[in-house]
């Protein structure tokens, strides 16, 4: 019975830990996460700058029509921690990347994961949940 | 009745399970995610510090003069970023005064300092490392977010000097007591927000932190908030902070391209 409990606020637990936040934001307050989605397209731009790193892809959808997106990635600190280098990513590839959506209905996302055109995945998040 | 409560467990506990696989799988349009990505969102917490915990466990070094080192360079303590009320010791709340109640529960995200690359001042913590240097006189703090900073604790025996103008991380002096450090800070603006649901204080904040080295590996420290501007008692709060091996304090200058802060129209955190 204890043991059921205890496993019942496990279970619990793993949702709360779901939670996500960013280093100096807050990460459900601006992307909505249950709008995630996988975007395909070329990178125009990469900065490698603080609080967050960013690149823009172009992206084409049925019709033909190109629109640029703006990623966000974690800070070029924590991604060194990662395993990221600045030149990981760079203007021409061809890449995938899972994103959660602005809130805004702006075309910025939360970069997640980042397929690169060699195939590599990269996990492109940071969340401490300490947030 | 016994029964009864168990099988409500066991369904509640599958309805857990279930919405835990949902959220895993409802993302990613069916793709797998790699491990160690958050399927919320944002990845997981201080991923990029855990494979840089020092995995000994052997006693906490000792300088020259016999003190404990606590030199190094230190892991954020969960707990001190979102919510300090987790901090506490179990069952415990904040004992906020009604109005920095109110005004927490009006606060918004946006409006959070550290969104637009402010300093957080104490308690709250970054998801980045923080180092320690140690010398007999003066111990400094190197902070790398959410803004690079230091701060700077006087163990010269002097006391806080008088008409203090209010900062973000106030006046620090420390002393010995056996092996434990412990920090007096006064001297506190009333701009920072304790953590991201924006627990707040005024100038009259007093804080006590007690940092002790347990081991080669892991720092303890306690915090106690006195307030009486915005809190019915003291009350203290627990972290241990890992050591981190084979990474340095790097460059963190939010303000550099911070585009988020108009984006972020959220009122949860």
């Amino acid at each position: 019975m204890k043991a059921k409990l205890g496993l019942l606020v496990g279970g619990m637990g793993l949702l709360v830990a779901a939670l996500p936040a960013l280093a100096h934001h807050a990460f459900v307050a601006q992307y909505d996460a249950s709008k995630s989605t996988t975007l395909h397209g070329v990178v125009t731009k990469v900065e490698w700058t603080n609080p967050h790193a960013r690149f823009y892809v172009d992206v084409k959808d049925k019709s033909g029509k190109v629109t640029n997106w703006n990623l966000e990635l974690a800070s070029p600190n924590a991604l060194r921690r990662l395993g990221w280098t600045r030149d990981i990513l760079k203007v021409s590839d061809q890449v995938s990347v899972l994103v959660a959506p602005a809130k805004d209905g702006t075309k910025m996302a939360n970069a997640r994961t980042v397929t690169l055109a060699d195939g590599r995945k990269m996990v492109a998040g940071l969340a401490p949940d300490q947030q | 009745m016994r029964k009864y409560l168990a099988r409500s467990i066991v369904t509640a506990l599958s309805v857990a399970a279930l919405l835990t696989l949902s959220a895993t799988s409802a993302i990613g349009q069916g793709q797998p995610e790699p491990p160690g990505v958050n399927p919320a969102g944002g990845g997981v917490p201080m991923r990029s510090l855990e494979r840089l915990k020092a995995k000994s466990s052997g006693p906490a070094p000792r300088t020259a003069n016999g003190k404990p080192d606590l030199s190094g360079l230190w892991g954020p303590a969960p707990n001190f970023g979102r919510d300090i009320s987790a901090a506490l010791k179990a069952g415990e709340k904040l004992p906020l005064q009604p109005w920095a109640l109110k005004l927490t529960q009006e606060r918004l995200p946006k409006d959070d300092p550290e969104a637009s690359c402010l300093p957080a001042g104490i308690p709250r913590m970054s998801p980045f490392p923080w180092k320690i240097i140690q010398t007999p006189q003066l111990i400094v703090f190197l902070i790398e977010g959410n803004v690079h900073t230091y701060r700077q604790i006087f163990l010269d025996g002097s006391g806080h000097p008088k008409d203090l103008d209010p900062t973000w991380y106030g006046d620090s002096r420390g002393t010995w007591q056996g092996d434990t450090l412990v920090v007096d800070t006064v001297g506190f603006n009333d701009k920072f927000w304790f953590d991201g649901l924006g627990h707040p204080h005024t100038e009259k904040l007093h804080i006590i932190e007690r940092y002790r080295r347990l081991d080669f590996g892991h720092l303890d420290f306690e915090v106690t908030i006195d307030d009486p501007g915005a809190y019915t008692r003291p009350f203290t709060m627990y972290g241990q902070s890992p050591l981190l091996q084979n990474t340095e304090i790097m460059e963190y200058f939010c303000v550099e391209n911070n585009q988020d802060v108009s984006h972020i129209i959220g009122k949860t955190r």
